[in-house]
């Protein structure tokens, strides 16, 4: 059982629909009991650094996300600011500390020429061999203005270019989180989730 | 790369799928759960769903219908049509849309859409602009009497925060003989945000067209793939052979 946490940040009906497509067994959730029970657990979510800061955190969402992931090294991924969240800090709205699981931080899009947000299909770069190597079509849907800037380079999983590289991807141990929506990337989308939740991976 | 968006646009009149001439004369084209279903089907790059009623017909959006809409969809979704309050947005997003298209009441009230974008972030709230020509002006055309200057109320919106806006150019709304370049060109250079270009595709050849002549990043088009033969993909091909970066499905 996938449990997607429901912390009052968008997109979860989208998340559920693309596992139920692929009859991965899921849950949205915020429900302490069912993300414990779970087998691995998905944060997903859209909207701003802070407000979801409060919101799991006002959920006391925090240190049972911690014992599954940090301790308990459940298969974990993280869509979009679910992604972003995993940094140690912060900037939009002001600075606000994130879960701190993957040093870094989020900082705002600054590409000369470029639009804010980064909004539409880019092409992404593995950085690490292995998983999804097989993948042919790497376009992702991207929507977002800031973007997560790892402090150490090994957690960088995948990249993508908009104007200079970006992180589209990080990786720590049990913890894969990506900045773009696989669940409304299509088929692509589609393959990285099943190749995900099925592999042995974690 | 960043690829070129290639967005089907469906207008919705509460009963069915409907397509006009430079906003009127709106003929009947279809059903539009099926029309997401076969443009799912074709990987087209974003979707959008617009009520063109809901607001002058003072109604709410079906949302029963765009949930069916949206469940066939596995690409992002853009909906629009009646939305009047920070509840109608999140009865939208709750639902699996992406992103809102707000129009009317972004000329009505500035204040909605800063309240907006700060509950649900910028990345969800698109605003759609019709715009004419009044001389040498750009001004929106609208059903409140408002006499709106386009670039002033585009960097009003701006300032706002919002995160996309959908140009629609009124007077080759389905003429299908080419986009409106001059007026494209002449708004897009004051704005920041990703922009969609609407009104006039007919031809593939007019997508290369608008790819080569403007700094626009993604194309709505409604008329050419309900009168024509050609589908998002042959627009593709069209583009590709263009030089122009698109994404292929396999």
């Amino acid at each position: 059982m996938i449990a997607i946490v429901d912390y009052g940040m968008g997109n979860l009906a989208s998340v559920q629909k693309a596992l139920n497509f692929l009859k991965l067994d899921n849950i949205i959730t915020n429900d302490e009991i069912v993300i414990r029970n779970a087998t691995s657990i998905i944060l997903p979510g859209v909207g701003s650094f802070r407000t979801a800061m409060e919101n799991l955190s006002r959920l006391n969402l925090i240190s049972v996300l911690e014992d599954e992931v940090l301790i308990k090294k459940k298969k974990f991924l993280g869509i979009c600011l679910g992604m972003q969240l995993l940094a140690s800090l912060g900037t939009e709205q002001g600075s606000s500390k994130g879960l701190g699981w993957i040093d870094g931080k989020v900082i705002r899009i600054h590409a000369e020429g470029k639009r804010v947000p980064h909004l539409g299909w880019n092409e992404i770069h593995f950085k690490r061999n292995g998983m999804f190597n097989n993948m042919i079509d790497k376009n992702f849907y991207f929507i977002h203005s800031y973007h997560f800037v790892p402090d150490n380079p090994d957690n960088i999983f995948s990249t993508f270019n908009y104007g200079c590289e970006m992180v589209a991807g990080v990786i720590k141990d049990n913890i894969l989180a990506f900045q773009f929506h696989p669940e409304k990337s299509q088929n692509a989308g589609l393959f990285l989730l099943k190749e995900y939740f099925n592999s042995e991976h974690a | 790369m960043l690829k070129v968006r290639v967005i089907p646009i469906l207008n919705f009149n509460g009963f069915g799928l409907v397509k006009t001439k430079q906003f009127y004369n709106p003929r009947m084209v279809g059903n539009p759960v099926q029309a997401a279903r076969v443009y799912n089907s074709r990987g087209v790059d974003e979707l959008a769903f617009v009520d063109i009623n809901a607001t002058k017909q003072n109604r709410k959006i079906n949302l029963k219908l765009v949930k069916d809409v949206i469940s066939e969809c596995f690409m992002p979704v853009s909906i629009g049509g009646g939305i009047q309050s920070i509840e109608d947005i999140n009865d939208l997003l709750r639902i699996g849309a992406d992103k809102v298209i707000i129009k009317s009441k972004a000329l009505t009230s500035p204040n909605f859409i800063k309240e907006s974008v700060e509950f649900f972030g910028s990345q969800c709230i698109s605003i759609a602009l019709d715009v004419i020509r009044e001389g040498r002006e750009f001004i929106i055309l609208n059903d409140f009497g408002l006499k709106l200057n386009a670039l002033e109320f585009i960097e009003n919106m701006q300032k706002i925060g919002i995160g996309e806006f959908v140009l629609n150019c009124v007077s080759s709304d389905g003429m299908m003989n080419g986009f409106d370049i001059g007026l494209i060109n002449a708004l897009e250079s004051s704005i920041d945000v990703p922009v969609i270009a609407v009104g006039g595709a007919g031809l593939p050849v007019h997508f290369a067209e608008l790819f080569k002549r403007t700094k626009i990043e993604a194309v709505g088009a409604a008329s050419i793939y309900h009168f024509t033969q050609y589908t998002p993909l042959d627009i593709k091909f069209e583009l590709i052979k263009n030089g122009v970066p698109i994404r292929m499905t396999s």
